[in-house]
């Protein structure tokens, strides 16, 4: 009746990876931020996993993957928030075009 | 091996989990890509309910399938109305010059094998606890009475962030209508 | 009354954030507040001094935060030396306001000038209280912001701004040490907090190198806030921000933050020679040398800004040869005094609109009051008996005398060389003939604001010097200590400033000597003296030039080989299958596709420098990462 910790661990790993992958592969913004959101359930996992199976840490695990989540929903409204500025200014959201950061 | 239905449901569920992520990331149509997300998002709900969180699988239901996938599928509907109606769609819209390439596609390929593979070695070489300390019944209660006590600041904090981050956002996507008027 | 100490910092503050987004509304743009607040905090400050006087201290401290069985707690603390500081800062700082009123009327930053002044004060105090070297580097850098802010004030004008970002990093260079040191001795310590720090020093817990190395390290933030050698060099040019500003950031307490550090710190400081030494030697070098540039400077503020840097050598060479109390009171009667002489320049510069002494003269007739005072004012600098910096200046002459005698001979070069620059600059500005009619036709003594704050601390330079005996019981080291009355200094002492006074009577009042013969037969020295030892030149030249060059350096690096890494991997693959087939084309096709190949690469390489791409960025970031993870993997 139980799972193995390393399950949700590799599970946690794969699905970061492929959020990471989609983070850094796409030109389109609203790719790029669906990657990270991957990355942070990933991180969710993690703290799940933990706060289950070690002792005394499962207020604490729970507690921040909820925080993750505030903090996720926060980024996803400013991010789309720019996005949105973005299409309306530029009409493209491709990243590769967008280099203000060049000096 | 005994048969352990919460461990073939794991599996089960991480299994879907990994796919729809996968088809995330290569989807041809934006669209899509956004309701494979979906997808993972209430898989991992399913994933959290298996490991005795079940106050979170339901704030991941609400949170991100119901609110963050609806918000990223209107920022689509909002922003790229040519990709939605599957004109020019293009599931890695790579430029046909090999350094692009390189850099779009191997490069982090290559990254994101090298850290899966390191977090793989890592894990198996800890000797992790095989049960599960158990988590003694009523989480909800137990989140609350850590929310309110130890960790009362920053549940403070957290709720300014998201109201920072709510004017922030309607603070950027009014201003420039505003000026778009004047100019 | 003791234990509501750590109000007085409060109240600036919340005088800082009500002007800063109320002042527009509020009468004065807010300087009532900023005045209001510093009255009651200088009130508070004097029951605070009473209570401790009788007797009493007080401490209070709040978790911050806790690692394992670490528990960082910030706290406050006030004893003698905290207690004495408190009203020095509380006093000037609120001349200092009321003589802004009128010196600042008008200025276009009135309002921001004002919140930045309380910002100060809250900062000043906060440093002055706080029982940790953690909370203390906290107002440490806050102080050092605020005279970024005051210095570049009127930051319209280039140099000001260049002048405000030399003082911001000079500093900056010896606080990157000073904070390596508090580091080095929380390691060794496990602890901030000064007293157990000095606990775990004398219990032999920390290894006599770390205890040398961190003592003088954190002695390195203390040469670049109080402006040693050879760290001096932002000071004079921080005279470009306002003069009341000057007065007290520059002149009375933030210069002196350094030398209240080491005093802190004491229990540090005093058991490691080596530390001692060379804080001994660097503040007698600096008091001599800063005085010597004070003797050609033009400027009458940037006068008083070398004498500033001298004097505080005088303070730090005082504890340096283990004169704890002597620093200390020599610290209160220089915040009088020098605060007097920066505010009565500012009252000249008010009438006169200019800084340049050689355009002043006769003023005296014409600012009476603020002559006065300033004649006090110089005298106490000078150490005239009974003026408050004769008994000051001469505990710590006593005192070096008994500890290293070579110390006391710089310091007495130094006290002639004192006596005369002073004697210089009063004569130039306020007697002879006037030299700039206009300036002198139209100059008339300020307000009843200018001249009340002027009285004020002319009264207490010239009477703080009695009070060394209660001062000496309240501030001391280990036991209380006090400098036996010498008769050989008191003789030495009065002889060079008596000689210092003559020798500029003589060139400059009676013109015994021609200056200008007086110039040409010492040209190389003078000109020594006029180029500030050539050390800003040297500076600028090293380190200017150089971190130009570097930047320029490392921008090429960044731009060819960072992103060369990236496309150049690609062009390898695809020149080398792109070569092979040209290859079978034949060697001269190969050879000229191959040349042409190898410019078309050329240029894209240097094409798309600096992508600007964040995923590239967030590429080399993570890919940092998981060399890391690996090295640990393989580590651990």
């Amino acid at each position: 009746m139980s799972i193995p910790l390393s399950y949700p661990l590799m599970l946690a790993a794969a699905l970061f990876g492929i959020g990471l992958y989609g983070a850094l592969s796409q030109r389109n913004a609203i790719r790029i931020l669906m990657g990270i959101e991957l990355m942070l359930n990933a991180v969710n996992i993690n703290l799940v996993a933990f706060a289950y199976y070690l002792e005394g840490a499962a207020a604490a695990g729970q507690v921040f993957a909820l925080f993750i989540m505030t903090v996720s929903a926060a980024e996803v409204a400013l991010a789309l928030a720019i996005i949105l500025l973005l299409a309306k200014r530029e009409k493209h959201i491709d990243i590769e075009q967008v280099n203000l950061l060049r000096w | 091996m005994d048969f352990d239905p919460t461990r073939v449901a794991f599996i089960v569920v991480s299994a879907i989990a990994v796919v729809s992520a996968f088809r995330v990331v290569t989807a041809a149509k934006i669209m899509h890509a956004a309701l494979w997300l979906g997808l993972t998002f209430l898989m991992l709900a399913g994933v959290f309910l298996l490991m005795g969180a079940e106050f979170l699988a339901a704030a991941q239901v609400l949170i991100y399938v119901g609110a963050i996938t609806t918000i990223i599928l209107f920022g689509i509907m909002l922003s790229e109305a040519a990709e939605v109606r599957g004109r020019g769609a293009a599931p890695l819209p790579v430029r046909r010059d090999d350094a692009s390439l390189f850099r779009r596609i191997v490069l982090p390929a290559l990254a994101v094998l090298a850290f899966v593979g390191v977090m793989v070695v890592v894990y198996s070489q800890v000797s992790w606890p095989d049960a599960p300390a158990g988590l003694g019944g009523d989480t909800v209660r137990m989140i609350g009475r850590a929310l309110f006590t130890d960790f009362i600041i920053p549940f403070e904090l957290a709720a300014v962030l998201l109201l920072i981050a709510l004017i922030g956002a309607i603070v950027i996507a009014v201003r420039d209508n505003g000026r778009r008027e004047q100019g | 009354m003791v234990e509501l100490a750590w109000l007085i910092p409060l109240l600036p503050l919340v005088a800082a954030v009500v002007i800063a987004f109320l002042g527009k509304r509020l009468p004065g743009q807010g300087d009532r507040i900023g005045i209001a607040a510093i009255s009651m905090a200088f009130v508070l400050s004097v029951g605070v001094l009473v209570g401790v006087m009788n007797g009493g201290t007080a401490a209070g401290s709040v978790t911050w935060a806790i690692h394992g069985d670490l528990v960082l707690r910030m706290g406050w603390e006030v004893g003698g030396i905290g207690a004495v500081m408190l009203v020095v800062v509380t006093l000037v700082s609120l001349m200092v306001h009321v003589f802004s009123l009128e010196y600042m009327k008008g200025d276009v930053r009135y309002q921001r000038y004002y919140g930045v002044l309380s910002l100060f004060t809250f900062s000043m105090l906060g440093l002055v209280l706080a029982d940790n070297l953690l909370l203390l580097f906290i107002f440490w850098e806050l102080v050092g912001l605020c005279s970024f802010l005051l210095i570049g004030h009127w930051y319209e004008d280039l140099d000001n701004v260049r002048a405000a970002n030399k003082a911001f990093l000079t500093t900056r260079v010896g606080d990157v040490g000073m904070f390596i040191g508090i580091m080095l001795l929380f390691s060794q310590a496990g602890s901030f907090r000064f007293d157990e720090i000095a606990a775990a020093v004398a219990a032999g817990d920390v290894a006599g190198w770390a205890l040398a190395a961190g003592a003088i390290l954190l002695f390195a933030g203390a040469v670049g806030k109080s402006a040693q050698f050879p760290l001096h060099v932002w000071l004079p040019d921080a005279m470009a921000g306002p003069t009341p500003a000057s007065a007290l950031i520059h002149a009375a307490t933030m210069v002196a933050a350094g030398v209240y550090l080491v005093a802190r710190a004491f229990g540090i400081f005093e058991p490691s020679d080596a530390a001692m030494s060379v804080v001994a030697w660097i503040g007698a070098i600096t008091a001599l040398f800063a005085a010597t540039i004070g003797v050609v400077m033009e400027d009458i503020k940037r006068v008083l800004a070398y004498s500033t840097i001298s004097q505080l050598g005088f303070m730090v060479a005082a504890l340096g040869v283990g004169g704890y109390t002597a620093a200390m009171f020599h610290l209160m009667t220089h915040a009088f005094f020098k605060a007097l002489l920066f505010l009565a320049s500012g009252s000249v510069i008010h009438a006169t609109g200019t800084q340049n002494m050689h355009e002043m003269g006769g003023l005296f007739k014409k600012l009476p009051i603020t002559g006065w005072t300033w004649l006090i004012g110089a005298g106490a600098l000078i150490g005239i008996p009974p003026l408050s910096g004769f008994f000051s200046k001469e505990e710590i002459l006593i005192d070096a005398y008994a500890a290293n005698p070579a110390i006391f001979w710089v310091l007495v070069a130094a006290a002639a060389l004192t006596a005369f620059y002073t004697t210089r600059a009063t004569y130039l500005t306020f007697f002879g003939a006037p030299r700039d009619r206009a300036a002198y036709e139209k100059a008339h003594e300020g307000g009843m604001v200018m001249t009340y704050p002027l009285i004020i601390l002319g009264a207490l330079a010239a009477v703080t010097g009695f009070l060394a005996g209660p001062f000496a019981d309240l501030v001391y080291y280990g036991h209380p200590h006090r400098a036996e009355f010498n008769t050989f200094v008191f003789g030495v002492a009065t002889v060079v400033w008596v000689a210092g006074v003559l020798l500029a009577l003589a060139i400059y009042k009676f013109n015994l000597v021609s200056r200008r013969r007086l110039i040409q037969a010492f040209y190389p020295i003078w000109m020594l003296l006029k180029r500030r030892y050539y050390i800003d030149d040297l500076y600028n030249l090293v380190f200017v030039r150089g971190t130009i060059g570097l930047a320029m350096v490392m921008a090429w690096i960044d731009r060819t080989i960072v992103d060369g890494i990236v496309n150049g991997v690609a062009w390898a693959t695809r020149k080398l299958s792109g070569f092979i087939g040209e290859f079978d084309l034949g060697v001269v096709d190969g050879a000229v596709n191959g040349i042409a190949g190898a410019f078309v690469v050329g240029s894209r390489l240097f094409r798309r420098v600096q992508t600007g791409l964040f995923q590239s960025y967030a590429l080399v970031l993570f890919l940092g990462l998981v060399a890391g993870l690996v090295i640990l993997v393989i580590g651990g």
